[in-house]
């Protein structure tokens, strides 16, 4: 070459320029290979997750129904005006304020804001002006859609319930699942995500996995901004299967008004069919408003509401049925008295024990509320003579109280079908720490104090309930219950597609083996005697007799909150009464207790005569301006759900 | 007379470079097509062409030796260009980069990408014409006197992308001026511990600024690198190209990485990654082929040079793009960091397309005039 001399081997440097240009070719070569077929598969799927997205459609939740197929719980559609960024990025807003604040009826401070906000984030994004809108507001968004595209209006189904504070507590609410509920396994395990609705609180929580239906999704293709650009496929959601309950509206409202009326307006009242433990009422008062949950957590307002509930002294959230634990009083000798029997302390035929107006044990005195003489157990419960259940008590001792607590299932739960039901508390309970307290061994005087129903006896109302009942139906222990029927959900989609969701059969409530207290004819009608004394003349609730056509069984319990019949205000004694009618061939039992508002026989029976009325009478909540509203409200709900129902179908 | 030169010139002219070079492009189209088939930077780059085509021809039939005797006024014109960009008024910024000049009727242009030509040429003409020898001290000097000038208006811009191009120009004249094979292993040497280190004095004393920073580690492990951030590109970019494994997605345009826009710069930096989703691993191979050959055409063109500065001048060429393609893919790959080097004859822009072509005017200029003298 002739520029050989001109440079150090110059074929050579030239040549190795070209091979360095072939080696860094090759080495692109090589890493195509890896990228391309040693990971192309990868990569693929990888470009097929990140722009393919599920897109949830919620399943509409089942409906709930009283036993009358009176709605109690409906989903109804709302619509919220949304405000997009992309059409007003270079849009002077001043004056649209002012036309949307007239046209939506919104503050021009919080729209401000609004827009504020909306300028800082994506593109795509949009933010809700207003949650609720009206069909004027809808109507004038769609009338300027060209002038201000900016504008949309957008579905969001919303659960609802019509009878507001009515029955809040067996109903609950629903919400968005909590971060604490996500990290549970239980959660996890049915593949539960952030922001899905779930039921919180009473049957909306119990059933939820009834009542929630199965999502349908669609399958789409996004972009890096996640904008939808098409769909690829649609599976429809299978609606959530529609509740019937055991609860009987009105006589709910029946009960709701005798809380209402009572003198503390709080307490609890229960109403079940002895014959198979369904639940035909359960109030507790004071109570709260589902709705304010469900629409309320996104305003302020709402927020206040909810945080007021919280913190309210008088604990509005709390299920007083069958989360309130209470001393019984002289409720409690209702069972105490078949043990009694059943244990052989005392026979029907020489059930005579000494009254003696008290009781002395060590030198401390215990009086009787009167003088009894040597009362039979009939005239003991009919006057609630307190010496003659201590010294039954004494006889029984602490482990014949056991037994009895086992007898009649005071140390579990009910099991009625709601959740976070509190277990009541018994000597069994306390049995421990009594014991440590006095040198290992149980002490008399606490088996005084227990025999009516104080101290180391706190019950639940529907465990007391569930326990009297049973004595109206020879022994028989039916676990309360709210369910009556779940009905039936057709399948969704093709049979032979993947998508396909069966149907789901309809069911009702499955009793658990049933518990039977033993008790001889004989010592079941001879507490039936004395409990139907309780409701005649000088009984201790002779005052609700209803007449011989609606013969009562009953007793009144009067439970000491600080001191026995002291005015103490605030800590006045706790007003029981608990009984079931007609006495000896009963239909309807019903417990009623009203916290702090004195002795039972003038608080708590009348309140039950008032739901017993309700049940032979018949009765309508009592009109008022609000009632015309609450017809409007549920009139309008009825149609949307029965237009949902016909949809489902 | 003129007859008789066209004649040759027909003859001569190095039909299979061009057509090459040619038929690059118009793959490239079509990828630009595939990239962004409802915008007009396709059809724009057509018209690019034949701008290139033209200015090709017109420096092919020129004879280069006249051309390198005005190299330092080009050099000099050169210079101008890349000081008037600096001008707020006149340059224009886009993506923070005051890189552009807007001329009348054409558009934008961009000085950095045509300056590489006189700054060859000035190389080729000062180191075609030294005495025979070893390389001096002083004219290393000189050689690096003649690149740190525009490369110092670019980095002005800032456009690091583009002043780094730059280097192999230089390195490759100086390695075929008689450079010592020492020098050349020692500077390897050199680099190889002086780079690493001065990347980690850089970041301590905070020279390197953190966004460069991370753009350097996402290479390192790009999928654990933050997919929302710097490692984001890159990892979509490697993603779109192993998408296309053996044979490609062939144009379905409604989920390809560029339709929904996962992809950034599909038509311009990342047009190879949109040629390996399209066309996969047969088409990039096909492409790096013809790279491999126009490269070697060329390079032959360089053994048979009538003179150095022919030779230099297109060693130079492919030198430069060698060292872009390398850059460029590599990013497109993944084990390069993400810095703004387009792909010789394949990204859209008019700029590069025409610059690139104008190199192969010369080269197609030198291998015409191999028989005269």
């Amino acid at each position: 070459m002739k520029l050989h001399d001109y440079s150090q081997n110059l074929p050579i440097r030239v040549g190795t320029i070209q091979v360095i240009a072939f080696v860094l070719l090759a080495i692109l070569g090589v890493r195509l290979y890896h990228l391309q077929i040693n990971k192309g598969p990868y990569y693929a799927d990888r470009a097929e997750n990140q722009r393919i997205r599920l897109i949830e459609i919620p399943a509409p939740r089942g409906a709930i129904f009283d036993r009358n197929g009176k709605i109690l719980v409906d989903s109804r559609s709302t619509y919220n005006i949304t405000l997009t960024h992309d059409p007003i990025k270079n849009v002077e807003m001043s004056e649209r304020l002012d036309v949307y604040a007239s046209g939506l009826g919104v503050e021009k401070k919080f729209l401000e804001e609004r827009i504020k906000l909306i300028k800082t984030r994506p593109d795509y994004e949009t933010l809700v002006l207003k949650e609720n809108a009206t069909l004027q507001d809808i109507t004038w968004v769609e009338a300027h859609n060209l002038e201000y595209p900016e504008l949309r209006v957008e579905l969001q189904p919303q659960r609802f319930y019509p009878q507001g504070e009515t029955l809040a507590h067996v109903l609950g609410y629903v919400g968005e699942i909590s971060p604490k509920q996500l990290e549970k396994p239980e959660y996890q395990e049915k593949g539960f995500g952030p922001g899905d609705i779930i039921g919180k609180g009473g049957l909306e929580q119990y059933y939820d996995e009834f009542l929630r239906g199965t999502p349908g999704y669609r399958k789409v293709i996004v972009d890096s901004r996640g904008r939808i650009q098409s769909e690829i496929a649609s599976v429809p959601p299978q609606a959530g299967q529609d509740l019937y309950t055991t609860i009987d509206l009105n006589l709910q409202k029946a009960a709701e008004e005798q809380l209402a009326k009572s003198a503390t307006k709080r307490g609890s009242i229960i109403a079940m069919d002895p014959r198979n433990g369904e639940v035909l009422a359960m109030a507790s008062a004071p109570s709260f408003d589902p709705n304010v949950f469900v629409q309320g957590s996104s305003t302020r307002e709402g927020r206040r509401q909810i945080r007021d509930y919280w913190q309210n002294e008088e604990r509005p959230l709390y299920n007083r049925s069958i989360q309130g634990r209470y001393h019984p009083g002289s409720t409690w000798k209702i069972p105490e008295s078949v043990a009694g029997l059943q244990q052989g302390v005392i026979t029907v035929a020489n059930s005579n024990l000494v009254c003696g107006g008290g009781i002395t044990i060590g030198n401390k005195f215990t009086r009787c509320m009167g003088s009894h003489g040597s009362p039979p157990l009939k005239t003991a419960i009919t006057k609630s003579c307190d010496g003659y259940y201590y010294r039954l008590a004494l006889k029984m001792g602490i482990d014949g109280l056991i037994k009895m607590v086992e007898e009649f299932e005071y140390d579990k739960r009910t099991g009625v079908d709601l959740p976070n039901e509190k277990i009541s508390r018994t000597p069994k309970y306390y049995r421990k720490t009594i014991e440590k307290r006095y040198g290992g061994k149980w002490i008399d005087i606490e088996t005084v104090f227990a025999a009516i129903g104080q101290v180391t006896v706190d019950v639940t109302p529907i465990s007391m309930l569930r326990a009297v009942s049973s004595i109206g139906v020879e022994g028989k222990l039916y676990v309360p219950h709210l369910l009556k029927e779940f009905k039936p959900i057709g399948a969704v989609g093709d049979k032979a597609s993947a998508n396909y969701v069966p149907p789901k059969p309809g069911f009702t409530y499955k009793h658990p083996e049933l518990k039977v207290v033993k008790m001889t004819p004989e010592q079941n009608k001879l507490v039936l005697d004395g409990m139907a004394g309780v409701v005649k003349g000088g009984g201790t609730a002779a005052r609700i007799s209803m007449g011989e056509s609606f013969p009562i069984a009953g007793k009144t319990g009067t439970a000491q909150v600080t001191e026995l019949g002291k005015d103490k205000g605030k800590l006045k004694d706790h007003a029981w009464f608990v009984g079931f009618a007609p006495a000896y061939n009963p239909e309807i039992s019903v417990i009623a207790i009203i916290e702090n508002a004195g002795f039972g026989g003038s608080h708590a029976a009348p309140a039950v005569k008032g739901v017993f009325e309700a049940y032979v009478n018949g009765w309508t909540p009592p009109e008022d301006e609000e009632s015309d509203e609450n017809k409007e409200k549920l009139k309008e709900n009825n149609s949307v759900a029965s237009t949902s129902i016909k949809k489902r179908n | 007379m003129v007859a008789i030169i066209e004649k040759r010139q027909i003859r001569d002219f190095d039909w299979l470079t061009a057509f090459l070079a040619v038929s690059i492009v118009c793959f490239g189209v079509w990828q630009i097509y595939n990239a962004q088939p409802n915008e007009s930077y396709w059809s724009k780059q057509i018209i690019g062409l034949f701008i290139a085509l033209i200015g090709m021809a017109v420096v092919a039939v020129t004879d280069y030796r006249r051309i390198i005797d005005a190299a330092p006024i080009f050099y000099a014109i050169g210079i101008i260009l890349l000081l008037l960009v600096l001008i707020p008024g006149l340059g224009v910024k886009i993506n923070g980069q005051r890189a552009w000049l807007a001329v009348p009727f054409i558009g934008r242009f961009q000085p950095s990408e045509f300056v590489k030509i006189p700054v060859v040429l000035m190389l080729a003409s000062y180191f075609g014409n030294r005495k025979a020898g070893t390389l001096k001290f002083k004219e290393l000097c000189v050689g690096v006197g003649i690149l740190a000038l525009p490369i110092a208006l670019i980095m002005l811009e800032p456009d690091a992308g583009q002043a780094i191009t730059y280097f192999p120009l230089l390195a490759v004249v100086l390695f075929l001026s008689a450079v010592k094979m020492r020098y050349v292993v020692g500077s390897l040497l050199l680099a190889l511990i002086f780079v690493p280190a001065s990347y980690v004095i850089g970041v301590q004393t905070g020279f390197i600024k953190d966004y460069q920073r991370q753009r350097i580690e996402v290479i390192l492990d790009p999928e654990n690198a933050d997919p929302r951030g710097y490692g984001y590109h890159t990892f979509q970019s490697m993603i779109t190209v192993g998408k296309g494994q053996l044979t490609g997605i062939k144009g379905d345009t409604q989920t390809s990485q560029s339709a929904l826009k996962f992809l950034p710069e599909p038509q311009t930096d990342f047009i190879f990654a949109v040629t390996a989703e399209n066309t996969g691993f047969v088409g990039c191979i096909l492409l790096l082929l013809s790279y491999a050959i126009l490269l070697s055409r060329l390079i032959a063109g360089a053994r048979d040079a009538p003179d150095r500065v022919g030779m230099l001048v297109i060693m130079a060429v492919v030198g430069g793009m060698t060292f872009q393609i390398f850059m460029n893919a590599g990013m497109v790959l993944g084990f390069l960091p993400v810095i703004g080097v387009p792909l010789p004859l394949m990204s859209a822009g008019l700029s590069a397309i025409l610059s690139t072509f104008i190199a192969i005017g010369f080269v197609i200029s030198i291998k015409m005039r191999r028989f005269v003298n």
